[in-house]
């Protein structure tokens, strides 16, 4: 009886210390890196800008070394598959070390994904330093999971050479809190088969451009006509379809959104040029028939239609080098143009993602995840390590077998050395026939397309309310395109601008 | 020597009570507890009462929404409840190739749910590729637009889940027909009844306790519907299909509202509350009058 209340004591002893173990906090005071001295970098007078630190962020900011010296920052977005990407991660990695003896990367798989990110940042796992996309910067200033970055960008001069277009994204209340890593505007991507099917390519292997979108839905007619694919379409769903929406009503006349003198956001889309660029896209359908079957499109299934040969035009940007390599495209099919105008303005949507340092970080962890992005190319001055980091990007588009060929907006203010290196490289490195891409390279510095970045507040949730008026449309032939957009008006103002005056 | 074996048995009760305090009751408790307060994230910041509640339930899709997930509830009723049974009164009727057909029927089950939901959402394509739209195709009749159809999206979902998940129903049935007595049907045969009169008063008494405590079960389970219309349909067309637990979701992961998640939370604990002290009371009903 003694034996049988022994192993049941053993039992019940050692299944409670594994459970607790397991449940135990793994954040709070364990190295990142396994070193025996840590000093805590979360101290205020560490932070540059007094953001308030938040209980769960401070394991990102004990990769400070008192005793050593070494200051350790763990760096998102890491590649998590072998192949080309993860050897140039590496090899950057290996010289940055060689280079800077005190500092160590600690790599780190995790990719921003809203699905994780708050129970990674109440549990203080966030990585140093990662990307997120422009419409998250909001939220993860007002979250205090951001450390301003303000000093550590002074001191190498990057604030003064950044795109004005990105300050508004970057910085809150005269903080600099993010660094863009790379931004992109929207431009047509076409399949460049089906454009020579059509008769819309030139002798040179420029494409027919259009210069309205009363243009580009001719032209999508004739791709209908002439090889009975769908010509033209835009997402419907997942928060896609409000997305690429915004910048086609943009070009109607429509502002979404405006701040009054108390700082309270107003909705400001039930317009009549709103209701004409909904009726834009109902018409895509039912006067024209240039609409694939299926209407309830995100973006992945988007790509899709678009990479197999399915559809002819697709709003989309850089990224359009991503399903060649997914669906196994050709890249020497896939062409991109610039915009087309509206009625009232030629304008794209300026998207792209920043970089965070994660609000617990200590000051030499700023410093050090600022010369990290020069190993990855994200400089203004052109350096060995710059230059290299541009030549590996192209090397593996061009070893994942993407279409090399698009140049890249501009995160910086001027025509940098390091903008016009990368382009030249394009030029030199592409795998495609350039004057497929003519068109949208040009507009790049275009003066004529205004590009405009994302809403300011409550993006996502405009794009959701969005989604259900462009499905609503392209499902019902009688939609009242007037009550849709009230309607769309109303609920954006009721459910969210008047519930999230600040917050984004 | 009574309070001996109490303290062995709470001893080696301590790993399991741990377990489902930090897997269960405490991320339920703190969920209603932090439902109540403005959320930053997963930090509670300030206690708010019922502002979180009078928020989701003010949003002017929230009816809508509950309408859509009690539409669920009522169409996995009329679809999902009643043909296992059906099946299940065949296969016990069946002399031969009984085990062929209950294994047949019981493959869906052994499916992976995205398995199943991506195969519907081609078998309900909407151009010519789609597999009904192929088929009618044979009979010259157009496309349809099945999915995308405001007025079938619910019933379609509610079959694609109703296929996967009718052979363990099926087979719950079958075993409590099984288990009926033989000499009642003996005795109803010699009283006179036929097919129909031994079904109605000797089969549905008999599993009339299964067939209650399956009936509460499938309600709590379809209001939780999520996977569904996130998959197939996106929550569309223009909100059709979606339900509280997909809202739940897009509060959470999507819009990073976590206050008012954990307020639709406790808006369907309250529903599923009530729904499963239902259950419970049928199932000591149920278990008094077996005994």
């Amino acid at each position: 009886m003694s034996m049988k209340k022994g192993i049941s004591v053993t039992l019940a002893c050692i299944m409670s210390v594994m459970l607790l173990n397991g449940c135990g906090d793994k954040g709070g005071t364990e190295s990142v890196n396994g070193s025996t001295e840590i000093t805590s970098g979360s101290t205020e007078s560490e932070n540059e800008g007094g953001q308030a630190v938040n209980e769960g962020t401070e394991a990102t900011g004990e990769g400070a070394e008192a005793t050593t010296g070494i200051v350790t920052i763990s760096v998102g977005n890491w590649p998590s598959t072998e192949g080309a990407s993860l050897d140039t991660r590496e090899s950057q990695k290996k010289a940055f070390e060689e280079k800077y003896s005190e500092i160590k990367i600690e790599p780190d798989t995790w990719a921003f994904d809203l699905k994780t990110y708050y129970p990674k940042a109440a549990a203080g796992l966030l990585p140093t330093t990662y990307t997120c996309p422009f419409t998250e910067s909001g939220k993860i200033i007002r979250s205090g999971y951001a450390r301003t970055m303000t000093k550590a960008l002074q001191e190498v001069g990057y604030d003064k050479l950044l795109n004005e277009k990105l300050m508004d994204i970057i910085s809150k209340d005269g903080e600099i809190y993010y660094m863009p890593e790379s931004c992109y505007a929207l431009g047509i991507g076409y399949n460049v088969s089906i454009f020579e099917q059509a008769g819309l390519m030139n002798e040179d292997g420029t494409p027919k451009v259009p210069a309205t979108w009363e243009d580009l839905l001719e032209m999508a007619k004739i791709i209908k006509e002439k090889t009975g694919k769908a010509g033209f379409a835009i997402p419907t769903s997942n928060n896609s379809g409000g997305w690429l929406f915004t910048p086609i009503a943009w070009s109607y006349g429509v502002d979404f959104m405006e701040q009054d003198e108390n700082g309270k956001w107003k909705a400001t889309f039930d317009t009549e040029e709103c209701v004409k660029a909904l009726q834009f896209v109902r018409d895509l359908k039912w006067e024209n028939d240039v609409f694939p079957s299926n209407i309830l499109i995100d973006n992945a299934e988007y790509q899709k239609l678009f990479a197999t040969g399915q559809l002819g035009m697709i709003i989309t940007g850089a990224s359009i080098t991503q399903p060649v390599s997914t669906y196994e495209m050709d890249p020497n099919d896939v062409g991109l143009f610039a915009m087309p105008a509206g009625p009232e303005r030629r304008v794209s949507l300026l998207g792209g993602k920043i970089y965070t340092v994660s609000s617990g970080s200590t000051d030499e962890q700023v410093d050090a995840a600022v010369k990290w992005y020069e190993y990855v190319g994200v400089s203004p001055y052109i350096s060995d390590a710059v230059a290299s980091a541009q030549q590996q990007e192209i090397d593996t588009a061009l070893a994942e077998g993407r279409a090399v060929g698009v140049e890249k907006m501009q995160i910086w203010n001027e025509d940098s050395e390091v903008v016009q290196n990368y382009n030249r490289l394009v030029e030199e490195n592409a795998n495609v026939n350039i004057n497929h891409f003519k068109s949208y390279n040009e507009s790049l510095t275009d003066p004529s397309l205004e590009v405009q970045v994302e809403e300011p507040v409550c993006a996502q949730d405009l794009y959701g309310i969005l989604d259900n008026c462009l499905q609503e449309v392209l499902n019902n032939e009688n939609a009242d395109c007037a009550a849709l957009i009230k309607n769309a008006a109303e609920q954006f103002q009721t459910n969210f601008l008047d519930v999230y005056a600040e917050g984004n | 020597m009574k309070l001996k074996k109490k303290f062995s048995a709470w001893l080696l009760m301590i790993p399991a009570l741990l377990a489902l305090y930090f897997a269960i009751w405490r991320p339920q408790i703190m969920g209603i507890v932090w439902s109540f307060f403005k959320m930053n994230g997963y930090n509670a910041e300030e206690f708010v009462g019922l502002q979180n509640y009078k928020e989701v339930m003010a949003d002017t899709e929230f009816v809508k929404i509950l309408l859509n997930t009690v539409k669920y509830v009522i169409w996995s009723l009329i679809i999902g409840f009643i043909p296992p049974v059906i099946i299940a009164v065949i296969l016990n009727e069946m002399v031969h190739l009984k085990g062929f057909f209950k294994t047949v029927l019981y493959l869906p089950v052994m499916l992976p749910g995205i398995v199943v939901m991506l195969l519907w959402y081609y078998i309900y394509y909407p151009d010519a590729s789609g597999l009904f739209n192929i088929i009618l195709g044979h009979f010259g009749i157009e496309p349809q637009m099945w999915l995308s159809n405001a007025n079938l999206t619910i019933p379609l979902i509610v079959i694609s889940m109703t296929w996967k998940s009718m052979g363990a129903s099926m087979l719950l049935y079958y075993s409590a027909l099984q288990s009926i007595n033989g000499e009642l049907y003996e005795a109803a045969i010699l009283d006179g009844a036929g097919i129909l009169k031994r079904i109605r008063y000797v089969t549905l008494p008999q599993i009339s306790g299964v067939l209650l405590l399956s009936l509460v079960n499938q309600i709590i389970t379809v209001f939780q519907v999520m996977e569904q219309p996130m998959t197939m349909t996106g929550g569309g067309p223009n909100g059709a299909s979606i339900s509280l637990g997909y809202q739940l979701y897009q509060y959470a992961f999507v819009s990073g509202r976590i206050g008012h998640a954990l307020a639709l939370g406790g808006i369907m604990f309250v529903f599923l509350a009530i729904a499963t002290a239902f259950y419970f009371y049928l199932n000591h009903k149920i278990e008094q009058n077996v005994d």
